[in-house]
């Protein structure tokens, strides 16, 4: 499999030989890459360069003084969205523990409330 | 006139991002990594999904070593803000003073951590140390390697001695950059002395106190070296604070996947208290 580097091992793999695959570099399996989290990665590179072409298609950031009475900036808004869908998991995760992508939809909403009213 | 455009300057950015590409960016993708799963070293990782937040956020022990880390931040703030602020105003303004007070000033902050440890320690030790056994000549029951109180007191003492000279410097240098034309005004006006420090001084030094506060923040609540070596977290677990417990985690019981986990939710935690202060203080300049 080509990208087997990014395929974590199971207890099921325990004592077995790792496949060696294309992608298999020495300098790169110390970071114990999996694909779930290279997906978060690549959304949040995704994010950032939604950003950029977003400032060149409207350039100034949207300064605005939202509901908290905070004034944001396009860049502002996507840092609160990112750091309060982390606690909002977080959080689920401690408080109701099981299901998490209904967290995950919670914070797609919170996303859209956060750049639309913050 | 039309300003040339030249793209080309962006490949001089190059080394910067690829400095930072390897001393943040790939460590921290790691610990993400890391935080999901689980490993007995020899480069082979278990996938173990969300559990590790789940049980370090569920943990009694991130509490109690966030909940001191909490304390012993907001501890030294109060002192040291104040404390720095009252030594700014008192430090002379002009003359042969300035220099011996800010070199006097500036001498804690040039020793390093460990070091600063080290003299604490022995310093403070309740036998032979110049601090515990006057103390304990004096009657006090004083010995910070066992009862817990002294174990704060000592790496609080530390602490305000370490570095209440960076709040000092930043007040002072907030100080002198304050017009003559306000005091000669407020002189005129018959103010007082305190209203002076509140509705002149107070009000010039307040970027250079977000500054100091973030700084002090930031640096109190990653605190590691210097109560490592005084106390090594103990007496029990009494002065664990986030770092020393992270370290305890991840390298004394090779726990990489909770320790990555632990210091992620550690990150976020520093990251929002971070924008709430630096929020918070930016508004209220807009206000004034």
């Amino acid at each position: 499999m080509i990208f087997s580097v990014l395929q974590a091992a199971t207890w099921g793999d325990m004592g077995k030989e790792k496949e060696k695959s294309f992608f298999d570099f020495e300098f790169i399996t110390w970071m114990a890459w999996t694909w779930q989290t290279a997906a978060f990665f690549i959304f949040i590179a995704l994010c950032l360069t939604v950003m950029v072409i977003w400032e060149k298609k409207s350039p100034g950031g949207d300064p605005r003084r939202g509901i908290l009475g905070l004034d944001t900036t396009r860049g502002d808004r996507l840092f609160i969205s990112l750091l309060g869908s982390a606690f909002i998991h977080l959080f689920w995760l401690a408080l109701v523990g099981s299901v998490l992508w209904i967290a995950t939809i919670i914070c797609v909403a919170y996303f859209v409330l956060v750049f639309k009213y913050v | 006139m039309n300003k040339t455009v030249n793209q080309k300057a962006w490949f001089f950015v190059i080394p910067v991002f690829v400095l930072v590409a390897f001393n943040a960016i790939i460590p921290l993708m790691t610990v993400v990594n890391y935080a999901f799963q689980e490993t007995f070293g020899n480069n082979v990782f278990m996938w173990e999904g969300t559990r590790w937040f789940k049980q370090i956020m569920l943990s009694e022990r991130f509490h109690a070593s966030l909940g001191r880390q909490f304390l012993f931040t907001f501890i030294i703030l109060f002192i040291q803000i104040p404390l720095g602020i009252a030594i700014a105003l008192t430090m002379p303004k002009e003359g042969l003073g300035v220099p011996v007070c800010l070199v006097l000033m500036s001498m804690p902050l040039l020793i390093p951590w460990n070091v600063v440890g080290a003299m604490w320690n022995i310093f403070a030790l309740p036998d032979i140390g110049f601090l515990g056994h006057s103390l304990n000549a004096l009657g006090f029951d004083y010995n910070f390697t066992q009862q817990i109180g002294d174990a704060w007191f000592t790496t609080i003492l530390m602490d305000v001695w370490h570095w209440t000279s960076l709040v000092v410097l930043l007040s002072y240098a907030g100080l002198r950059s304050i017009q003559p034309a306000y005091y000669q005004a407020a002189e005129i006006d018959g103010a007082s002395r305190w209203a002076v420090f509140t509705k002149i001084e107070l009000p010039k030094m307040k970027k250079v106190l977000t500054i100091a506060i973030l700084l002090r923040f930031m640096d109190s609540f990653m605190i590691y070296t210097e109560p490592f070596v005084l106390t090594g977290g103990g007496p029990g677990n009494a002065t664990a604070f986030l770092s020393i417990d992270l370290v305890k985690m991840a390298l004394g019981q090779f726990d990489l996947g909770p320790a990555a986990a632990m210091s992620l939710i550690y990150f976020f935690i520093v990251l929002l208290v971070c924008w709430v202060f630096y929020t918070l203080m930016m508004r209220n300049e807009e206000k004034s």
